[in-house]
């Protein structure tokens, strides 16, 4: 099964706070990711129709995902392909080390795929005996690390130059590569170096799918590093893992989202390699697999379209609704327990894994609605996230005192003239106790809310009712 | 098939709230999957007004590749040459067999024709198209284009016709689909040289692919 540590939130989001090394690397990388992708969609008058665009497109498709999965299927046997269905992590895993079995493999590629991560691919390959090597930088570096990514596009991003170069000290000796390095160009060239012979030596080589096309057959991916198409060229067999949410009728579909795919996620018009495969290597190829298979992962999507959580179904993995979170801001993704964090993470992880193992993750959100802003495909993350916290308010879970908590809220709100006389009292109160410096740094009955060093701004002993009474007056 | 598939396609269609699409619905849905139908014309980023050449160029530098013009393909050979001295390239290089038949005895580069297999530090391939909206060449597999020319070398040279440069990416597929051939395993668009930004953000040219892209545009003055 999965091995989600999303039930140990709070006490991982209150330790990345306290971790300085961790919050400069988010820092830098928050400003650049935010920067670039406004210049990106500043150049492209024609943003918000391609957004309608996708959004009309993917749902288009998911209304029809049954057909549309069905042609996409047909076109990839026809073009001497195997396509393998999977319900869950487990059949998925099974698949995998099936087919890497049957090729006789002992060592495996991969290139960089959220599906992977979130079946378990690795491990399943690793416990039947395999070698398996992460050929993405940053998926590579988390892999030495024995972590899990900590963004879905840029796995390392919470991880320093230094810190990558003591993890590779450690782990190149054994090729010889001794030196301790300290500059970028070094560091990259290195993992190039040990890289390229796995590539070489590799029987088999897995990559993700950004989009399968229904109409061809194909699976794109796209990168920037060119490891995936190294991994997808040179080994024997090559093995696509993709959520059954990745197809789209044809190439124009496609095309219309990958237009804003890289924008959102890295500012670039295009990454680097955007690639097509098509079944194995034809017959007078001089390269390419022998053997192409792709393995189409349910896990829990299929029961995502019958209610408002199909439109997360839309989703193309670009992270901007990460980089634009304030909470991923402040504290990673590691604290999420799982593959996926940030907004959309805090939807999928409680549909994957369970509403109560992440209870934590839908009230890790100010509702302050950036994400939703920011996603291409205009999923209401902000309000899917509200929907989850009701349905754990209806099923009972969280904490008693929290419920206690929303009871009584409620009960007050219903009694308007008890609530202004309470409001009232409190922000005064609250102001007497903030001091002179208009800060509160605790609060009696609420010390576990200031436990990770927050600080909040106090009321200045007015509320808006009041406030407004007395302008009125005055004008 | 097997009872998985027939598993998770029941679930879809439990979650769309319908059973199995009526014949008519999926015509029309194949319908727009050929081409027969379109719901939309696709809806092109408006480009700047200058030739699809120059605009090609001007993108593809914008992402650190390199571009030269050649008036003609017998002078390919010699600018693969100046090219491997410039950049002091050793050892020896591969070219794509759809370049075999130029003369390259003069330039005592000995080149293989073939695959590569890593050995060569400068390949050689020849694209099928360039796209002037992102600076992309696209280049298919094949025989006569072996995919590990664009992904092994340090020094990636394509060889593109100036005619061959279309707008959008739109229009390359359209291409794709109606050339005298079967689709290709590989289909690669190429933006620029490889690169990363794993390490603290920063760009890193030359990530496991090519360190360096470099363009070589035939523009026969016939022609033009
Ligand atoms: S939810 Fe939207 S913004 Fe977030 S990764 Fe998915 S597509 Fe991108």
């Amino acid at each position: 099964m999965h091995n989600a540590r999303s039930h140990e939130f709070m006490t991982r989001a209150v330790e990345a706070l306290h971790d300085e090394t961790l919050r400069t690397a988010l820092g830098r990388a928050k400003d650049g990711f935010v920067l670039k992708r406004r210049l990106a969609f500043d150049a492209l008058p024609e943003y918000e129709q391609l957004r309608d665009r996708s959004v009309a497109i993917k749902n288009h498709t998911l209304e029809h995902l049954d057909h549309y999965l069905e042609r996409y299927e047909q076109a990839v046997i026809r073009q001497g392909g195997q396509v393998h269905w999977a319900e869950n992590a487990e059949d998925a895993q099974r698949i995998v080390v099936e087919i890497c079995r049957k090729a006789g493999a002992k060592s495996v590629t991969k290139g960089k795929s959220m599906v992977g991560e979130e079946v378990g691919v690795n491990a399943a390959l690793e416990a039947a005996g395999m070698e398996v090597v992460e050929t993405d930088l940053g998926e590579y570096i988390i892999q030495l690390a024995g972590e899990p990514p900590s963004h879905i596009i840029a796995p390392a991003v919470h991880k320093t130059k230094g810190q990558i170069s003591d993890l590779f000290h450690e782990h190149h000796a054994k090729y010889g590569l001794t030196k301790r390095l300290t500059e970028i160009p070094d560091i990259v060239n290195e993992a190039r170096q040990v890289l390229r012979q796995k590539y070489l030596d590799a029987d088999v080589g897995i990559t993700g799918a950004n989009f399968l096309i229904a109409e061809t057959g194909s699976n794109i991916i796209v990168t920037n590093e060119g490891n995936g198409d190294l991994t997808n060229t040179l080994p024997r067999v090559h093995i696509v893992t993709a959520g059954i949410e990745k197809v789209v009728p044809t190439l124009e579909d496609a095309t219309t989202l990958l237009r804003l795919l890289a924008r959102s996620a890295t500012g670039q018009q295009i990454t680097s390699y955007t690639t097509l495969s098509t079944g194995p290597r034809r017959e007078a190829d001089f390269d390419g697999p022998e053997a192409y298979h792709v393995v189409l992962v349910d896990n829990g999507r299929s029961a995502m379209l019958r209610d408002e959580f199909r439109e997360m179904l839309r989703c193309i993995r670009c992270g901007a609704c990460m980089n634009h979170c304030p909470v991923y801001g402040a504290i990673g993704g590691h604290a999420y327990g799982w593959v996926y964090p940030g907004p959309m993470g805090s939807v999928l992880t409680p549909l994957t894994i369970g509403l109560r193992e992440a209870k934590d993750l839908p009230n890790a959100c100010t509702l302050n609605g950036r994400c939703a802003e920011v996603c291409p495909v205009r999923i209401p993350l902000p309000d899917l996230l509200r929907t989850l916290r009701h349905r754990q308010f209806q099923h009972h879970i969280g904490t008693r005192r929290a419920r206690w908590a929303l009871g009584l809220w409620s009960w007050l709100a219903r009694r308007p003239g008890l609530y202004h006389g309470i409001t009232r009292w409190q922000a005064r109160a609250l102001k007497w106790l903030s001091g002179r410096t208009g800060r509160l740094k605790a609060v009696p009955l609420a010390g576990h809310w200031f436990k990770g060093g927050r600080v909040l701004p106090a009321p200045q002993g007015e509320t808006f009712m009041d406030a407004w009474r007395r302008r009125e007056k005055q004008s | 098939m097997s009872a998985a598939r027939d598993k998770i396609l029941a679930r879809i269609r439990t979650g769309l709230g319908r059973g199995t699409l009526p014949r008519e619905s999926r015509e029309a849905l194949d319908a727009r999957l050929d081409g027969a139908f379109k719901p939309d014309e696709p809806l092109r980023p408006r480009l700047p007004d200058k030739p699809l050449a120059a605009l090609f160029r001007e993108r593809l530098e914008s992402v650190a590749g390199t571009l030269q013009t050649l008036h003609g393909e017998p002078y390919i050979p010699g600018a693969v040459a100046t090219y491997h001295a410039s950049r002091q390239v050793t050892g020896p290089i591969a070219v794509a067999p759809s370049l075999q038949d130029l003369d390259w005895s003069a330039t005592g580069l000995e080149p293989r024709f073939g695959r590569s297999h890593g050995e060569e530090l400068l390949c050689v391939s020849r694209a099928f198209c360039a796209i002037a909206e992102t600076g992309t060449l696209v280049l298919l597999s094949g025989p006569e284009n072996p995919t590990t020319l664009n992904f092994l070398p340090d020094h990636h040279l394509v060889v593109l016709d100036a005619a061959d440069v279309v707008s959008h990416i739109e229009d390359a597929w359209a291409r794709i689909r109606t050339r005298d051939a079967d689709w290709p395993r590989t289909v690669n668009l190429i933006t620029g040289p490889s690169r990363t930004a794993d390490v603290e953000q920063t760009i890193q040219l030359g990530a496991h692919g090519p360190r360096s892209l470099h363009v070589l545009l035939i523009n026969s003055p016939r022609r033009s």
